[in-house]
């Protein structure tokens, strides 16, 4: 039980801070098994035929790891450019702006680590950060969510419909195409021998139970 | 992608390439304008949607977005024959109403549920109470504080995607495929009607 409340106090110090992770983590797991739930439902419908089910099956897989992808590439990206926003400086509120000049931070020399905008700095390194600890994580967690939730939509409803479409619509054509041959092949060519087949059987001795 | 720590990320390829993707955030940086919100109000509302926002509205957000945008690109997908297109759009439809009110009710019940379940032990706290109250030695839990609440939406949306693994399948899956049925069977039967009606003209 006690190794149970550890595990809780991990969770609580990897997420309890930066709520906006957990909802990119989180996220992407609801998606895959979503996805997965719904290539059933497909399969195991009667009223869908073979040849839509031949576009909606790659559709829905491709729905997953085009979200995962994406979600990975520019959710992250986003949230993570959202928060070096906050941290560096650029995006903050009049009260740590405040708190910045009484530190001696400024925007002037660029070429300084203690630099508002310079990738390196951050305020939570500050040795006075306590000071402005709640206002600042109330404002970072904010800006973090609506980024992870602005990110995800760009990501999940705009650039994986249009991407998993593309995918499902060339899987469907190359299906499509497999069962026509198939298709064009029983009508075409009977089954039976062939001239060259026959032959050879009939220079044998025997060929299976007929004697030529 | 810098985040991610693979061995390979250690070597000197490795190096170059944190190098050029901090070199790349700070070209960003230096592009975008220093902000800072000076209104009360518009702060107090950033600060809000972090405390209020959980997974659950998240999925609802992300939900009324989705129902406006991918039935849209479903619709004009040109690259598939009108009949596939059709089916596409009523999947989508379904999939997107079903999945936002399984997804936000079940995370919404198992987020409240673990609240429920992970008060700090005090006086008068019954113990099933607290089954889910984390432990950690270096400073001492406020109940009250942002990170507690945040712990809390955490483990309740972990606790609501195991939820979710069987109601995927058992609830999301058939209704679904339901409404994929009943949208397919209107739009067939808004056809029907259109040419008949297009015939008794003619």
């Amino acid at each position: 039980m006690k190794s149970f409340g550890k595990m809780l106090g991990t969770l609580y110090k990897r997420y309890g801070e930066n709520p906006g992770n957990m909802l990119v983590h989180t996220g992407v797991l609801g998606w895959v098994l979503s996805s997965l739930a719904q290539v059933g439902a497909v399969v195991f419908n009667d009223k869908i035929s073979t040849a839509q089910k031949t576009f909606l099956v790659p559709q829905e897989i491709a729905d997953a790891a085009v979200n995962i992808l994406s979600f990975y590439v520019i959710t992250s990206s986003i949230k993570r450019l959202a928060s070096k926003l906050v941290s560096t400086g650029k995006l903050s509120t009049t009260s740590i702006r405040e708190f910045l000049k009484k530190e001696g931070v400024t925007s002037k020399n660029r070429n300084n680590i203690d630099c508002i905008g310079n990738i390196k700095f951050n305020i939570e390194k500050l040795d006075n950060f306590p000071k402005i600890k709640d206002e600042y994580l109330s404002f970072k967690n904010g800006i973090d969510v609506t980024a992870s939730t602005l990110g995800s939509i760009i990501s999940c409803n705009l650039i994986t419909p249009v991407a998993r479409n593309q995918y499902a619509a060339v899987k469907q054509k190359q299906a499509m195409a497999k069962m026509n041959k198939a298709e064009e092949n029983r009508v075409i060519y009977p089954k039976g021998i062939t001239m060259a087949q026959y032959q050879n059987n009939s220079a044998m001795h025997y060929s299976g139970n007929l004697k030529i | 992608m810098s985040g991610i720590n693979f061995p390979i990320m250690n070597n000197i390829f490795g190096r170059y390439v944190r190098k050029n993707i901090s070199r790349i955030e700070q070209g960003i940086l230096n592009i975008i304008p220093d902000t800072t919100y000076k209104s009360e109000k518009a702060v107090k509302f950033i600060g809000s949607i972090g405390k209020n926002i959980s997974s659950a509205e998240q999925r609802l957000i992300l939900g009324a977005s989705a129902l406006m945008s991918q039935p849209f690109i479903d619709a004009h997908n040109k690259r598939v024959d009108e009949d596939t297109r059709k089916v596409s759009v009523a999947k989508t439809i379904s999939k997107i109403i079903v999945g936002t009110t399984t997804g936000f009710l079940i995370r919404k019940g198992c987020i409240k549920a673990i609240k429920e379940c992970s008060k700090l032990p005090a006086p008068g706290v019954k113990k099933c109470r607290t089954i889910f109250a984390p432990e950690i030695d270096e400073f001492k839990l406020n109940e009250n504080s942002d990170d507690y609440k945040q712990y809390q939406n955490t483990f309740g949306t972990i606790a609501a995607l195991v939820v979710m693994m069987f109601t995927n399948f058992l609830i999301d899956a058939p209704l679904t495929k339901y409404f994929t049925n009943l949208l397919m069977d209107k739009s067939k039967n808004k056809e029907n009607n259109k040419s008949t009606v297009s015939g008794g003209a003619k």
